[in-house]
């Protein structure tokens, strides 16, 4: 019997698996309260799991997950250290303005479980950025993990599952400073060369972080990207200028962990990818993740026919038909099998699973998914 | 090249600060108000409305040229308040209840404005009461909803059925849009229009204005 581990590293190497693995990736905690009030999880689990903890790891056993992609390891990728968050203003409704890590300023109502509304940011000028950025973008050994933990993951037991790097995010941690509308307006308002600086100064310091990851002996089977800069028609900005901004980075990374024999690399960003694959494509990166096909209709087929095998894919299960019933779980079942057999592919719902979804109908998809061999 | 053209082609290109210093100098030239309005602004957000549905340009672009116009408009608002020039329609626009995100609404209150519509923005997180009041206040005539969410969608229909209950639902166009939101849910909680993209919202918009 394969390993889960061995499972997806074959799985995306197009070679024959005795079944599937059960891919997710994760819920929306409203959603684990929703359960926790049905009575199939304790409200502990739903209080305390996240993304490859304990917990997590129990809830995986009780829907039937073998693992979740996204549980990965790195360095601190961020602004170290971060903004103090902070409330700047309590308005008359109750609404908090608070700065985030980020020195994004957002907007939080009592009440209201939603990502919350941007308004207002702290990176405006050039001497924002060199006062306020700049220090924060520097790389130091501080920013990995601790020998202690560095040692556990070298020589430990680690979790039956492929063991990802993080390799951080060129631009999508940058847009989450600034906000669309500080991105949008830095883009014009200053000095040309001030984007770019800023992209390169980030890009360079994750580039350290990643090249120490790897210089630890820890060993890694791939790499993985946020980026988050696409929404339901495409890319947030020009894919010319994402393009010139940022594809020497991803050839960069991307090049240093081929280097070190990772050749999966994957990015995850929601909305419709499409313009701006051939940037990652063309860059090193591999795998699609998360396909949301469900809600903006993101295809991997498309992707595939265009790219040919080189593009991989994790994702993809329109995470919807939790919501519905046990003939659109089938019918999912039918199209990942469908997609699985293409080779280069890993099945997985298409982002977190969202409040309504069937319990039950989670335990049946990956009861179902596993039946499957290739 | 015509003072007015001149408008159009700073706008297209984001630089606020010289749409103010050219729809100034139109002024003191003695073009009206009006035509300034309609062959500066209004043309120019009207160019990058297509360019934006033709993936010439892109959210960035959208932004700095919605807030161009709004650097002429400020100069302009008073002189068509006291010159009695009325806009095309107006617009109640907000999020619905339970969700705060407002990228998607504020993107097309611009584009609609840049059809010289009077857009009311009522925010984010707002009730279905609150929207059939502003409704009923402003006498507008198009009702446009956002939701980011599949859990917050379905306060769209909310908004839909308050105005059944309130009975001027007839005296409005419902247009929705957001990720989550499709046709197929449109025609199902009774939307009278679904768009992809806030382009396409404000030429829809104007669409009815112009009783096309």
């Amino acid at each position: 019997m394969m390993t889960n581990r061995e499972r997806a590293l074959r799985l995306l190497h197009y070679q024959p698996v005795d079944r599937l693995p059960a891919v997710h990736f994760g819920y929306w905690r409203e959603l684990l309260f929703e359960w926790a009030e049905q009575g199939k999880i304790s409200m502990e689990i739903a209080t305390k799991a996240s993304d490859g903890n304990a917990y997590d790891q129990e809830l995986d056993k009780l829907l039937g997950w073998d693992f979740c992609w996204t549980c990965i390891t790195g360095a601190r990728m961020g602004l170290f250290p971060a903004f103090t968050p902070e409330v700047l203003e309590v308005l008359a409704d109750g609404t908090e303005r608070r700065r985030n890590r980020d020195g994004l300023i957002e907007r939080f109502k009592p009440g209201v479980v939603s990502i919350p509304s941007e308004d207002g940011y702290t990176l405006h000028t050039r001497e924002d950025f060199e006062t306020l950025y700049r220090p924060k973008m520097q790389f130091s050994a501080d920013r990995l993990p601790s020998s202690n933990v560095i040692e556990a993951l070298k020589n430990g037991q680690k979790p039956d599952r492929p063991w990802g790097l993080n390799v951080g995010s060129v631009l999508g941690d940058i847009r989450s400073m600034l906000s669309v509308i500080g991105l949008s307006y830095l883009m014009y308002d200053e000095d040309e060369t001030l984007l770019a600086d800023i992209v390169d100064t980030y890009a360079d310091m994750q580039y350290e972080c990643v090249k120490a990851m790897l210089e630890t002996g820890i060993s890694f089977d791939f790499a993985h990207y946020w980026e988050d800069i696409c929404y339901n028609s495409g890319a947030l900005l020009s894919p010319d200028i994402f393009d010139e901004l940022c594809a020497k980075h991803y050839k960069k990374r991307n090049d240093l962990c081929r280097q070190w024999g990772i050749d999966i690399i994957s990015l995850d960003c929601d909305g419709v990818t499409r313009q701006l694959l051939p940037t990652w494509f063309d860059n090193g990166v591999n795998t699609m993740f998360p396909i949301e096909i469900g809600t903006w209709g993101d295809q991997f087929e498309a992707a595939r026919n265009k790219f040919g095998q080189g593009m991989l894919g994790v994702g993809g299960m329109d995470k919807t038909a939790f919501l519905k019933d046990k003939k659109a779980v089938d019918a999912e079942i039918e199209r990942m099998k469908r997609l699985a057999s293409l080779g280069g592919f890993i099945p997985c719902p298409d982002h977190r699973l969202m409040p309504g979804s069937s319990f039950e109908l989670v335990q049946y998809y990956t009861e179902e998914i596993k039946k499957i061999s290739l | 090249m015509s003072i007015c053209l001149e408008i159009s082609e700073k706008l297209q290109k984001g630089r606020s600060k010289d749409v103010s210093a050219l729809v100034t100098q139109a002024l003191e030239e003695g073009v009206s108000p009006q035509t300034i309005l309609s062959e500066g602004l209004i043309a120019g957000m009207s160019i990058v409305g297509e360019k934006f549905q033709r993936n010439e340009v892109f959210v960035p672009e959208v932004l700095v040229a919605a807030r161009a116009m709004n650097a002429g408009l400020a100069i302009l608002r008073p002189l068509m308040a006291s010159a009695g020039i009325k806009p095309l329609g107006k617009a109640v626009i907000c999020t619905v209840a339970g969700d705060m995100h407002d990228i998607g609404k504020n993107l097309v209150k611009m584009m609609i404005e840049g059809q010289g519509i009077e857009c009311i923005d009522l925010g984010v997180d707002v009730t279905p009461e609150a929207v059939v009041a502003a409704v009923i206040e402003h006498g507008a005539q198009i009702v446009c909803l956002s939701a980011l969410l599949t859990t917050t969608m379905s306060g769209q229909k909310d908004v839909v059925d308050a105005l059944v209950a309130a009975g001027i639902r007839d005296q409005v166009k419902v247009m929705v849009g957001g990720a989550p939101v499709n046709q197929q849910y449109a025609d199902e909680i009774g939307a009278d229009c679904y768009t992809l993209d806030a382009a396409s919202a404000a030429q829809a918009a104007k669409a009815f204005f112009e009783g096309n």
